[in-house]
């Protein structure tokens, strides 16, 4: 009885249509096979405009790993009459540019021969280049010189922001390449020229300097982060087959390899008009600018082959993965399981799930860090991406307790799902926030470009305004069936992190080595406050209480006494310097 | 010419109705644009002084089922005692997460969740604030809800405690990324270690937190007097204001003023500052001292480093050190402003161990140059436009409207230049190059910078062989090296012995 009057205030509750509120999306397709969506707005006179390349790092091959990636940053270094003042002697020197190139990867491959041999250890070091490539380099530069003399530096961005343009940016993912930008709405006109000049005759100059931009940008999101190198190494441990395996950004072996020719191919075959979707969102007619945007991208021929799909799939997962880092992290679990793409008749199911999880009163929250106690915070993700998908649970174990029974803990609130059904009042509550959801992603202009950008980019558009409703549709048992399904133990991958001792990092150096998890946050807070400690004569104490106690201490006890003991007496030594 | 000559003049030249098969042309400065006026709202028309205290912007939006209420507090970390650093964070947080004197916790986190309602609270370094946002159907339990975390919060001993636990295990973590490590000794080096917004949590500061220090914290300064409020959405405004004045009515306990922002800053004698970390990219900031918002020589000064380094991509630091050289992903600089205080004028970047030297000597040469010589017209030009014609996006939301006047409210910016939004176009158009030339003089010294820099030493040191710039010559040539600090404590740690 009571059960039914909280589902019946739960309904109740829910005055509001709960998915009436679609995205009025205008739909065009261009005869060259762009697709163009198009949506109104007159809140504020901008236009947010961007287009998606359908192409990511999962097109891509082991030896160009990165290339879509490096696309993205090429697409900003102009066209022959923007960024140079010559445009003939600008396209010489690029060919120059080139032959010296090939000369210089040759000698790489003899480098890279010396490195299989053990001659060298690291071919990446300035000391490590040959007395050739060093001469080749010095000719590179020459030319680099006489280039740069003829640059009209980063004029694709100055044209823009002169112009009162704002945000502009791209980004790369596996599935998709994606361009934006908002400008005022009275210059469309110069968002068509702009974005369809360089889709038309875009001109890669500066390759190299921004190849060794992009490596800077892999060090820092990647290897100087305290996790990145093991996610990307778990990632790859994750995907077997699937080119998910590799990272965006790209190996480190492959950015440096990559020759313009297969730059060049690699753009006809996916940057041609039918792999690509432009956006407008903003202050515009429809009519106007759909006309607008067929005189400039109309131009642009269509490509000779259509581009291919991605073939490979991932092989069936038939065993538990485990993968054990030691990171300057705290201790803390990532936990993985192949799922399903985008669009799947799952995956809405698999939304629902990641919410019942999610939050302040989700699953793992309340389960492990309110009742239990066993973490400080949790998390977890579906990602259905375009051509395969994952489900991610992770947390961040509380100080003292083990990884092993946080993830036992987390295996059992997940388990629950996959046996019980979800109690209507809470399911209800994951899909009001669904609902409301689809009223504040239309608060901004730029938020809807960006939202269509990335929908087209993995199962298509119109899934923005199809989701909603078969959320809502979702009932308790597709819950429990697809946690059963999907999040069984041969289907996922466990990443467990603890922290790696070094200079100031939080505890676990070699004496706290022989403390048990529960005593070492212990250890380190009487060590923190015996370090501040500035009486003496009050360490004393604490030692000849310690000496008192010894005697009837339990051997488990013993190790921690005596990192104490150790704390203590280092402690003395410094207020009380010998003389 | 005369006006009359001009508008035939472009009668001529732009044709009344664009042909469609017209040519297109080879350079963008061909196209011509429709004219585009635009006027920024006013804030005399969405201000509401209310009877029960607080200054309200009330900004009606039908277009979609939601409202958002802001309330900006007057408060802020700069009060934590020393070595009670953290109360104002913890008091901010548990304002609305450690439940209300009618509800624990926990149910007023079910019902927000059911209601699909976010309610959020935070104080930082110095205002507080307090967001609720939820469907227009909601309302009015929303604003109860409020009300009730405003004026009667719980502060739960478990949700105390439970956040003491977050908090400490987020400092054991303060040295793991380099960024966190830079971040402290830019506040230390740029203030002086003594500076209110140069402290830092430490695990003895937290562990001190009492109930009574929230709940004291809270008496004091959470009140409609201390209070500045934005609502934007779905409402009447006739119907809105009524609900404001109840919300903040007969508030049970009266608060106090706080005391002025301290603005006492000393930055450090210049020099290079190094902390050793074994990562292989240096993390570098170069600070000068810089001004605040409200100085008359603001506005050039952010025209002048929108040149400099703050214009992405069309800035010269950007053009050098990434596009040119490959040195770096981002690379920019900026003019901090700060409304109580001077924050630093901070260039900085990260780059691979090898080439820190190399990029930090192009930057400070960026610095002296600018200051050295006239920018171009061009370089003038562009950074004008920008402003001026992105300066809608300012206003792009109604949200954006209620919570930009409600912060100048509360700022003082509204009281001291009632006008700023409508002249600030008019103002930026009249800064010339020499004022440019002027201002980078006045505050860009290169010889008085303090450089931070967070990497790996030995590799650092050692420089590039291409390059010849060594870290050592920078900036008055005294190189000293900061010790790594231990996360928790901020207790200086031993330093590993240089390697040959």
């Amino acid at each position: 009885m009571k059960c039914l009057l909280i589902a019946v205030a739960a309904v109740a509750t829910l005055g509001f249509p709960a998915f009436a509120q679609k995205i009025p999306v205008v739909e065009k397709q261009l005869p060259n096979g762009f697709r163009l969506l198009l949506v109104e707005r007159h809140e504020e006179p901008r236009i947010a405009g961007g287009w998606v390349a359908h192409v990511g790092s999962a097109n891509e091959r082991p030896g160009i790993t990165g290339m879509a990636h490096l696309f993205e940053h090429m697409m900003f270094k102009g066209t022959p009459t923007l960024g140079t003042k010559d445009a003939k002697r600008d396209l010489e020197i690029i060919d120059e540019q080139e032959r010296v190139r090939d000369q210089m990867r040759a000698e790489e491959t003899l480098m890279r021969a010396a490195l299989r041999r053990g001659d060298v250890e690291d071919i990446t070091r300035p000391e490590a280049r040959t007395p050739r490539y060093k001469a080749l380099e010095e000719q590179f530069k020459k030319l680099v010189d006489e280039q740069r003399a003829l640059l009209v530096k980063n004029e694709f961005d100055r044209v823009y922001t002169t112009a009162g343009a704002s945000k502009m940016n791209a980004f790369t993912t596996e599935d998709m390449t994606g361009y934006f930008i908002e400008v005022p709405s009275n210059k469309l006109e110069l968002w068509c020229w702009m974005e369809s000049e360089r889709l038309l005759h875009p001109v890669f100059r500066e390759f190299y300097a921004e190849r060794d931009v992009v490596f800077e940008e892999r060090r820092m999101r990647t290897e100087s982060t305290p996790t990145g190198r093991f996610q990307e190494q778990f990632n790859a441990m994750f995907w077997d087959a699937h080119p998910y395996n590799w990272p965006v950004l790209g190996w480190p072996s492959d950015i440096p390899a990559i020759t313009k020719k297969q730059a060049d191919d690699f753009y006809a075959l996916y940057y041609q008009p039918q792999n690509i979707t432009l956006v407008l969102v903003g202050d515009f007619k429809p009519d106007d600018a759909e006309a607008m945007v067929a005189r400039y991208f109309g131009r642009i021929p269509k490509g000779n082959q259509p581009p291919p799909e991605v073939l490979t799939q991932e092989i069936p997962s038939y065993a538990e993965k485990r993968y054990n880092a030691e990171a300057e992290t705290n201790p803390q679990l990532d936990i993985v399981w192949h799922a399903v793409a985008a669009g799947h008749r799952d995956s809405y199911a698999l939304e629902v799930l990641e919410q019942l999880l999610n939050g302040r009163t989700g699953r793992l929250y309340k389960g492990l860090v309110l009742g239990r106690q066993l973490a400080t915070d949790a998390g977890a993700g579906n990602q259905s991406r375009k051509w395969a998908g994952m489900f991610e649970v992770s947390a961040e174990a509380k100080d003292g307790v083990s990884l092993d029974d946080l993830e036992r803990a987390l295996h059992e609130e997940l388990d629950r799902l996959a046996r019980e059904p979800v109690p209507a009042e809470e399911l209800q509550k994951v899909k009001n926030n669904f609902a409301a959801a689809e009223y504040r992603r239309l608060t901004s202009t730029f938020g809807i470009l960006y939202r269509l950008i990335h929908a087209e980019g993995v199962a298509g558009w119109r899934e923005i305004n199809e989701a909603g409703p078969r959320i809502q549709a979702v009932a308790p048992e597709d819950v429990r069936r697809v946690a059963a399904k999907y999040l069984s133990k041969e289907n996922r991958a466990v990443a467990r992190y603890t922290r790696k001792a070094g200079p100031g990092t939080a505890g676990d150096d070699d004496e706290l080595a022989g403390l048990s998890p529960e005593q070492k946050p212990i250890a380190r807070q009487i060590s923190s406050s015996v370090k501040q400690e500035k009486d003496a004569a009050q360490l004393r104490q604490m030692l000849a209480q310690m000496q008192a106690k010894a005697a009837q201490g339990d051997p488990k006890r013993q190790q921690l006494a005596k990192f104490i003991k150790g704390v203590v007496e280092r402690r003395l030594a410094e207020l009380e310097p010998k003389k | 010419m005369k006006p009359l000559a001009l508008a035939v003049l472009l009668a001529i030249s732009l044709p009344a109705t664009r042909p469609i098969a017209a040519e297109i042309p080879d350079r963008p400065e061909k196209l011509r644009f429709p004219k585009l006026a635009y006027d920024p709202p006013n804030p005399a028309d969405y201000r509401v002084p209310l009877k029960s205290g607080p200054i309200a912007y009330v900004v009606p939006d039908r277009t979609l089922p939601l409202v958002t209420v802001t309330v900006l507090v007057r408060t802020g970390a700069y009060l934590d005692p020393r070595g009670r650093e953290g109360i104002a964070d913890f008091a901010g947080h548990l304002l609305v997460r450690g439940g209300t004197q009618s509800r624990k916790a926990e149910e007023l986190e079910e019902r927000l969740a059911f209601l699909a309602a976010g309610l959020s609270s935070a104080v930082g370094e110095e205002s507080g604030t307090v967001t609720l946002n939820l469907l227009s159907k909601d309302l009015p339990e929303g604003l109860a809800l409020l009300r009730e975390v405003l004026s009667a919060p719980r502060f739960q001993a478990d949700k105390l405690e439970l956040y003491r636990q977050q908090t400490l295990q987020s400092l054991q973590q303060r040295n793991d990324d380099s960024s966190s490590i830079h971040a402290r000794e830019v506040e230390s080096l740029a203030y002086g270690t003594d500076f209110w917004a140069a402290r830092q949590l430490t695990g003895s500061s937290i562990a001190s937190i009492a109930v009574e220090d929230l709940r004291a914290f809270h008496r004091k300064w959470f009140h409609p007097a201390n209070f500045t409020v934005a609502v934007s959405g779905d409402f009447d405004r006739g119907a809105i204001v009524p609900k404001l004045e109840a919300l903040f009515a007969d508030w049970p306990f009266a608060g106090e003023k706080p005391p002025a922002i301290p603005t006492d800053t000393r930055m450090a004698q210049p020099g290079v500052y190094l902390v050793n970390k074994d990562v292989n990219q240096g993390r570098v900031s170069v600070l000068l001292p810089g001004l605040k918002r409200d100085d008359p020589d603001y506005l050039a000064v952010r025209v002048m480093n929108d040149i400099l380094g703050g214009g992405g991509f069309t800035s010269r630091i950007m053009n050098r050190v990434r596009s040119d050289e490959g040195l770096a992903y981002g690379a920019s600089s900026q003019f901090g402003g700060g409304t109580s205080f001077a924050r630093p004028f901070a260039a900085g970047f990260e780059t691979k161990s090898r080439t820190v030297a190399y990029a930090s000597r192009i930057v400070l040469d960026e610095i002296q140059r600018i200051a050295a010589a006239p920018v171009t017209d061009e370089e003038l030009n562009t950074t004008k436009r920008s402003l001026v014609d992105s300066f809608p996006d300012t206003f792009s939301t109604k949200g954006r409207v209620a919570g930009q006047f409600a912060n100048d409210e509360f700022t003082g910016r509204f009281e001291k230049d009632p006008a700023f939004w409508q002249k600030l176009r008019g103002r930026v158009e009249a800064i010339d190059k020499d004022e440019v030339q002027r201002v980078a003089r006045k505050y860009l010294h290169p010889e008085r910078a303090v450089i931070v820099v967070v990497g790996q030493r030995d590799e650092i040191l050692k420089g590039h062989p291409d390059h010849p710039a060594k870290l050592g010559e920078l900036s008055g040539g005294k190189v000293t090296e900061l010790p790594l600090r231990d996360p928790v404590t901020l207790e200086p740690l031993p330093s590993d012995p240089p390697k040959r």
